[in-house]
């Protein structure tokens, strides 16, 4: 499902990703091409970087050292990664080699020659998704796959947590034409400071299926939009194309609800902080290296917390019936009060 | 699971964290992926296995908290500690116990928690399996 690359992209690019700044030296101009779509849709405004990760990304072989990792440190459905002293060694199934130095902030990828370009474009997504979750949380923010919306005049948030199909942005866009605002629908960063909590945005953009788009009638033919990755057929839509006015960079987390599909109608059951606890971890890729899971963990914590917190079960038809909707919205108010 | 003799020495494992919530505090191991919540004396016991301790020196401490009438309780704490894996045999440190501190005396509680975060994630932003379209 991946396009062909197309956008043209220097061999040094800087990729703005929140607090994070990537530089990279692409010494293969079709990967850069390739990667672009991924790396440039971290496009919520955040200033001066607070670190900046200086990245070489080329076709070769493994390098000689190049070991099987343990998967001590993290594993997904692609990725093994260990931690050896401050580096992360990670490789993917096709052998996709990525080394991270968090001491001198200097990251290679190394990307085989191979005939499956598609796995190999994947597989050097999740190494650079891996990177910047690194690179994150070094900058003190914890990643959150979760949307979130404020009503109107508040400063205050309330994080929906889901996986990705269950309906995030579905809510948030009946949300956004009531007049309610958003950091994004699924990609966060949280932070616990002596300023108390705070939720910054990473991405302005929805990702849509077109199956999705009679929900999003304000956006016309999704057939315009490029595509996510190839792993969903899903669109990559910028919120204020439809929206302009809707976005916000920060707010604070005041309120938590986890969501669940149902037949139909809608249900609200309080939540306690346990559960809430549970469905805030289980929208983190949390390493199991404890002195990197440490950190992530205890902001996780601070927030179950300090927040009041429900489970939303949403009927299919359920957005078709403004009642059905007013009441998803009084939910929504009644937690933040 | 390993004989909690009282003078055998325990020390949480690497690889388990603790954090404090709302009344106590959450242990997640991050080997299993289970995690556990625990009330304040519940998560006092368990800090006082982070650098190494004996069950004596746990009832020791626990009774001068105010367990009294509740140590056979704390002895279970520590039996279901160690048979949950959250601690492994250790060499005493022989130096002083940290301080931890309890306000009231509560009978200890230690749930695990019936279903265990992802072991295995999908990237590392999204953990979860998305849902089909």
């Amino acid at each position: 499902m991946i396009s062909a690359p197309s956008a043209r992209v220097p061999a040094n690019a800087t990729y703005g990703c929140g607090p994070v700044a990537l530089k990279i030296n692409f010494t293969d101009s079709w990967l850069g091409e390739a990667l672009h779509g991924l790396l440039s849709q971290y496009d919520a405004p955040w200033g001066n970087p607070v670190l900046v990760i200086q990245a070489t990304i080329g076709r070769g072989p493994l390098p000689p050292e190049a070991k099987e990792p343990t998967g001590a440190y993290f594993r997904s459905w692609l990725l093994r990664v260990e931690r050896q002293g401050g580096s992360l060694i990670s490789l993917s199934k096709s052998g996709v080699w990525l080394k991270y130095d968090s001491a001198t902030c200097e990251a290679v990828v190394v990307v085989p020659h191979g005939s499956d370009e598609p796995s190999i474009v994947e597989e050097t997504e999740q190494q650079l998704i891996l990177l910047l979750a690194r690179g994150w949380a070094q900058a003190g923010w914890t990643p959150l796959h979760a949307g979130s919306l404020l009503p109107p005049g508040e400063n205050r948030c309330v994080l929906l947590c889901a996986p990705s199909g269950v309906g995030k942005t579905t809510l948030i866009a009946a949300a956004l034409r009531r007049g309610w605002r958003t950091l994004g629908d699924d990609k966060t960063l949280l932070q616990t400071g002596k300023d108390g909590l705070i939720a910054r945005a990473l991405a302005r953009r929805f990702h849509l299926h077109p199956s999705s788009s009679r929900w999003f009638s304000e956006l016309g033919d999704f057939g315009k939009f490029p595509h996510y990755s190839r792993w969903t057929d899903k669109r990559v839509v910028p919120i204020a194309s439809a929206w302009p006015d809707r976005l916000l960079d920060s707010a604070i987390p005041a309120a938590v609800i986890q969501l669940q599909r149902i037949e139909s109608g809608v249900e609200v059951e309080p939540m306690d902080p346990m559960k809430t606890l549970h469905t805030l971890l289980r929208q983190v890729a949390i390493p199991s290296d404890a002195e990197y899971a440490r950190p992530l963990v205890a902001c996780i914590g601070a927030v179950a917390a300090a927040v009041k917190a429900a489970t939303v079960k949403i009927g299919q038809g359920a957005y078709d019936d403004p009642a059905l909707v007013g009441r998803l919205e009084k939910t929504l108010w009644e937690l933040l009060t | 699971m390993q004989n909690p003799s009282s003078d055998s020495c325990w020390r949480l494992r690497s690889d388990v964290v603790s954090t404090v919530l709302h009344n106590g505090g959450v242990i997640l191991d991050l080997r299993s992926k289970f995690f556990f919540s625990a009330n304040p004396t519940a998560l006092a016991i368990v800090q006082m296995f982070e650098t190494g301790a004996t069950s004596a020196q746990v009832l020791e401490a626990s009774r001068k908290w105010g367990a009294n009438g509740d140590l056979p309780a704390v002895e279970q704490l520590i039996e279901q500690i160690i048979a949950e894996g959250l601690v492994e045999a250790a060499t005493p440190a022989g130096g002083v116990m940290p301080e931890v501190a309890v306000g009231t005396w509560l009978l200890p509680v230690l749930s695990k928690h019936h279903e265990p975060l992802q072991r295995i994630m999908v990237s590392a932003f999204d953990p979860g399996l998305p849902l089909a379209e």
